[in-house]
């Protein structure tokens, strides 16, 4: 049972991270390897916060959404000029300064979350507290999946009526002609702004469940390898639509667990599963580019 | 000078595998991020036939062998039917991820994920200017210095006096008409693929025998290459050579000032720069980004 719980916890997590980035890759065209810097920054954000500063959990997930969306700026911004390969080369650059900030803004002399050792560098963050909510602390995991599905219930909803609204029209329109949605009087670079930000916002959110449930963090969640799962998530599970990054996020999930059975030691099962990612990623290309239950072909 | 002398010398490498991506990348408009997975092999492939045979030209020659074989394949099997198939900019982009991670997992798998070296006697140290000046270099560096300006001198000669050069020239310029004239596009790709391999050995290499390897290894270097591509500017030849010694000399420089846990910031901050100033790159012709 509590085996499921932690499934369940995990698929939560990362379903939200792969609605918020289908909302980038799917809708708005925009191929990101930044994402994991978001999920990295609302992780951090919580983490110091609450471990550090105190904060509640409410709250601190409140300044690491604020964060993150101040942030997506860096984002958005070259995407108002930049497109195909030289988009995903900025929002490399992105996610290259983050791992490097998180990675080396430490000081072995001072203590965690002074000035001049704000991360920890690549030791991490021990000892993040859990969550406690109207005074209860869910310190149990099987009330910590509570929490974690609730909040993966209403970021996958809020993503749903955004993406049924005219808003999510303007930008599947702007994915399909941005000079044509531009000429029927749609202010595109405000839509991707808003996009992008929404997406970082709730990757923050994810990344900040993440810290809370774990417990530790380190600069390897901001790492390039992890912002290419997400994406392999999204591209195999389907782009464009609403169930498709769902069942990124299961495969995701449910790979691993499978590759348990197979019995093999633990260091080989790990290469084998990226393996797989890898194969799934060529085939998809070649065989369905839109992905398992996915509307829209990468350009 | 001893910081500059480091300096262009990583900047050399950066440079060769900067060159082996452009060749890819200038006819085919691929963005060939399989060139990492390629990276990442070649040592392997030449440390197990050194073990074996215990000769460094064969284990050299097989190495280059192999990685050829290997690019040509990602070309035949993936960025080929591909390209039939009309696919778009980001489906050649996400398979040559793909290609990349099955790769460098098989290699990981086969050989274990611990970094080794490939150390064959060559850490005598050198003064090649004593009379003017103090700088020290290693024996593999100045291997690695030799080695990368023989092939990148010999890859521009090459460009300039050959008519395959000549007809490689053309295909980056305008594939289309390149066919229309009746030569055979997918050969000449796949020699692109070819030549890719043997660059993208020659960096590998060098760099395993002066700093050793682990799979991981090539997507870094692939990153730093793409960064010099940018740098020097993606519709020329010569452009990602000047950009990887420029590199190589900016992060040897930051590592004199600030500290070497700095280098990667450093490297994207100037990747940035570069995107939003001057994304034609120092050597480029001035386009928009978007026509393209």
């Amino acid at each position: 049972m509590n085996y499921l719980i932690h499934l369940l916890i995990y698929f939560d997590i990362y379903v939200i991270v792969a609605l918020s980035l289908n909302l980038v890759v799917g809708y708005c065209g925009l191929l990101t390897l930044a994402h994991a810097g978001f999920y990295a920054i609302g992780g951090y954000s919580y983490a110091l916060l609450a471990l550090v500063w105190g904060w509640g959990f409410l709250p601190a997930v409140l300044a690491a959404v604020l964060l993150a969306a101040v942030l997506s700026l860096t984002v958005s911004l070259p995407a108002w000029r930049l497109k195909g390969d030289f988009f995903v080369l900025a929002t490399l650059a992105v996610q290259a300064l983050v791992f490097s900030l998180l990675y080396n803004w430490s000081n072995a002399d001072a203590p965690l979350g002074s000035w001049s050792n704000l991360t920890n560098g690549p030791f991490g963050i021990p000892g993040i507290p859990r969550p406690e909510i109207l005074g209860v602390a869910l310190t149990d995991s099987r009330h910590f999946v509570l929490l974690a599905t609730a909040v993966a219930a209403l970021s996958a909803f809020v993503v749903r009526r955004l993406t049924a609204s005219p808003w999510g029209r303007v930008l599947v329109a702007m994915r399909e002609d941005e000079l044509a949605a531009r000429g029927l009087g749609k202010n595109t670079r405000l839509f991707k702004v808003q996009a992008i930000a929404i997406a970082s916002c709730l990757t923050a959110v994810a990344g900040a469940l993440y810290a809370a449930y774990v417990g530790y963090l380190d600069p390897s969640s901001a790492s390039l390898d992890e912002s290419i799962l997400m994406l392999s998530m999204v591209i195999v599970g389907g782009l464009g639509n609403f169930r498709g990054p769902i069942i990124g996020a299961l495969i995701l999930i449910a790979l691993p667990e499978l590759l348990r059975f197979l019995d093999l030691p633990d260091a080989l099962a790990a290469n084998l599963r990226l393996a797989i990612y890898g194969l799934l990623l060529v085939l998809m290309m070649h065989f369905r580019p839109q992905g398992i239950g996915g509307e829209y072909r990468l350009r | 000078m001893q910081i500059l002398l480091n300096g262009l010398i990583s900047g050399l490498s950066i440079a060769l595998l900067a060159v082996a991506f452009q060749i890819v990348y200038l006819p085919t408009r691929i963005f060939f991020i399989g060139l990492a997975g390629l990276y990442a092999v070649a040592p392997y492939v030449g440390m197990t036939i050194q073990q074996t045979f215990g000769l460094w030209p064969i284990s050299m020659v097989a190495s280059v062998a192999a990685v050829v074989a290997l690019s040509a394949a990602f070309e035949w099997a993936n960025h080929a039917p591909l390209t039939r198939k009309n696919a778009s900019e980001g489906a050649h982009l996400v398979s040559s991820l793909g290609l990349y991670i099955l790769l460098v997992q098989l290699v990981a798998m086969l050989w274990g994920n611990d970094v080794k070296t490939l150390r064959t006697g060559l850490d005598a140290t050198y003064h090649p200017f004593r009379p003017l000046d103090d700088s020290v270099l290693t024996g593999s560096q100045l291997f690695m210095f030799g080695g990368s300006v023989v092939l990148l001198a010999g890859f521009l000669v090459m460009l300039r006096t050959t008519d395959l050069g000549l007809r490689l020239r053309a295909l980056a310029d305008n594939p289309i008409q390149f066919a229309l004239y009746g030569y055979n596009v997918n050969i000449h790709r796949l020699f692109a693929f070819g030549l890719a391999g043997v660059f993208a050995t020659a960096a590998a290499l060098l760099t395993a025998y002066d700093i050793g390897f682990d799979p991981h290894t090539g997507l870094h270097a692939t990153l730093l290459a793409v960064v010099a591509v940018i740098i020097g500017g993606r519709s020329s030849f010569v452009g990602p050579i000047v950009g990887g010694l420029l590199l190589g000399v900016i992060r040897a420089q930051v590592v004199w000032h600030f500290s070497a846990r700095w280098q990667d910031a450093a490297t994207f901050v100037v990747l940035a720069l570069f995107l939003l100033l001057r994304p034609q790159g120092l050597f480029g012709q001035k386009t928009r980004i978007e026509a393209t």
